[in-house]
């Protein structure tokens, strides 16, 4: 990766910055495929340059740029195990070849029956980095990802007895922070949104209105699966909700859901992302919770303006036929930019980019193995 | 104390920075394999799982001899011998 000046050039992207001041910046996606890590940069959202693989043979599953400038990446083998890897500094070009694994992190206890499969989700929340795992359970550093402790108020809900795995196994991989800073929410598949409103220590179930797709005998209030996770910028109690049962909302925190699915031809899919300024909600139906393909052979993203009250396909310039690779949870993110770009991958490794906010959309000239996770920055 | 040679696999070049060829001391397996992990901390979590068995998919060797097939990690270790770890493949 001969590409490590690369932020320091003079580029030609803008955004606002401080005191409405024009900022030059560029974009820079992490591709976490299945064989490996990919960099994509662009300087304008047109046209992209790729280095990588990194971490080549290994699942790449979630990534984070740090406040300190570091990048995080979870790396994971179905013959070796998960880890952590950080850059080694945290200058404002971070040594993007100099990645080196993090000595304590997320662990399950020896001699326990829990085993650490995948890290699903990494993510900050002032100065706390988080990890949403599987098997499913929550861990954090206090050290900027250095060492990592458990969660125990959620790792040992007193529901556990009733969590069941999806398809994609028993993992919590998704986490969304308040302005109330001892409230926070995560998903877990396939067990439902938690809750808590004292710091981490206690966790309630806030699913009512969701359908249950596995209810338990005796633990209530899970049983469902939620499969992504968005927020309203501007309002973090009002969340949005791609569940395997359907499409929904919340005004309230997750006190209750509604359904908000019209005009979506489907309403099963994995990722729902918003763009940083909450103007659109995107996501990706599939045909069904059993064929788990795009509809009739066509990639199509579906976009609400309207929070939520109504979608819309924004899919021009995406494969219309003969495209079977679907979009899963974590392949889907926003830059900061305005207009926002969108940013996909495919479990065929197919790359699809939008540089204003769904209108129209790039397909990468990239085939990457299986995408699991893409992620955005500007700077 | 016999030293061990200890080979490991491309796919953990990462974990220790592209070394492939390790050694550790030992008077068993079961303190090579602690002092290998101590040396390393950073292998354990990938050859052994929670339980502090090998991983489900990861093989080992002691010279040559599927260390599955053996009654145990307790058995004696000599100067010169070699553990050889690797991934499990069944099949193509």
């Amino acid at each position: 990766m001969a590409e490590r000046n690369f932020l320091d050039l003079s580029l030609l992207l803008a955004k606002q910055g401080p005191g409405g001041k024009e900022q030059r910046v560029s974009v820079r996606l992490l591709v976490g495929t299945t064989k490996g890590g990919f960099w994509l940069t662009s300087r304008d959202r047109r046209e992209w340059k790729v280095t990588g693989p990194f971490f080549k043979g290994w699942k790449v599953t979630a990534g984070l740029r740090l406040s300190d400038g570091r990048f995080l990446a979870a790396v994971a083998s179905d013959i070796y195990g998960p880890a952590v890897y950080a850059t080694a500094d945290g200058r404002a070009s971070p040594d993007l070849d100099s990645w080196e694994q993090v000595a304590e992190g997320p662990a399950y206890p020896e001699g326990g029956d829990r085993r650490l499969q995948q890290i699903w989700t990494l993510k900050e929340n002032r100065g706390t980095l988080y990890g949403g795992v599987q098997e499913a359970g929550l861990f954090a550093s206090a050290d900027g990802g250095r060492t990592w402790v458990p969660v125990p108020g959620l790792n040992d809900h007193e529901t556990r007895g009733g969590w069941m795995p999806g398809a994609g196994g028993l993992c919590c991989h998704a986490l969304l922070f308040s302005d109330d800073p001892d409230r926070m929410w995560c998903g877990i598949s396939a067990v439902g949104v938690f809750r808590t409103d004292d710091g981490g220590a206690t966790w309630v179930p806030r699913n009512a209105g969701v359908s249950i797709v596995l209810e338990d005998q005796e633990h209530k209030g899970i049983g469902t699966c939620v499969h992504g996770l968005a927020q309203d910028p501007s309002n973090p109690n009002r969340l949005y909700r791609q569940d395997h049962s359907g499409m929904y909302r919340s005004t309230d925190g997750g006190d209750f859901w509604e359904r908000n699915e019209d005009g979506l031809p489907t309403a099963f899919g994995f990722p729902i992302v918003i763009d940083a300024g909450g103007s659109a909600l995107f996501a990706v139906p599939q045909e069904s919770d059993e064929h788990r393909v795009p509809a009739g052979g066509a990639l199509r993203v579906f976009r609400s303006t309207d929070r939520g009250d109504s979608w819309h396909s924004a899919s021009a310039g995406l494969p219309s036929a003969n495209a079977w690779g679907t979009v899963l949870r974590g392949a889907m993110c926003v830059d900061d930019l305005e207009p926002a770009g969108v940013y996909m991958g495919t479990t065929s490794g197919t790359m699809h980019a939008s540089s204003d906010l769904g209108d129209s959309w790039t397909n990468l000239p990239v085939t990457f193995p299986r995408i699991l996770h893409v992620s955005a920055w500007s700077q | 104390m016999p030293s061990v040679t200890i080979a490991l696999p491309a796919l953990l070049e990462p974990v220790t920075g592209g070394v492939r060829e390790l050694s550790a001391s030992g008077e068993t397996l079961r303190d090579v394999f602690g002092n290998l992990v101590r040396r390393e901390p950073r292998l354990k979590p990938h050859l052994f799982d929670e339980s502090g068995r090998l991983r489900e998919h990861v093989l080992c060797f002691h010279n040559g001899v599927n260390t599955r097939w053996l009654d145990g990690w307790d058995g004696p270790v000599a100067e010169g011998d070699t553990v050889l770890f690797m991934q499990a493949v069944s099949g193509g």
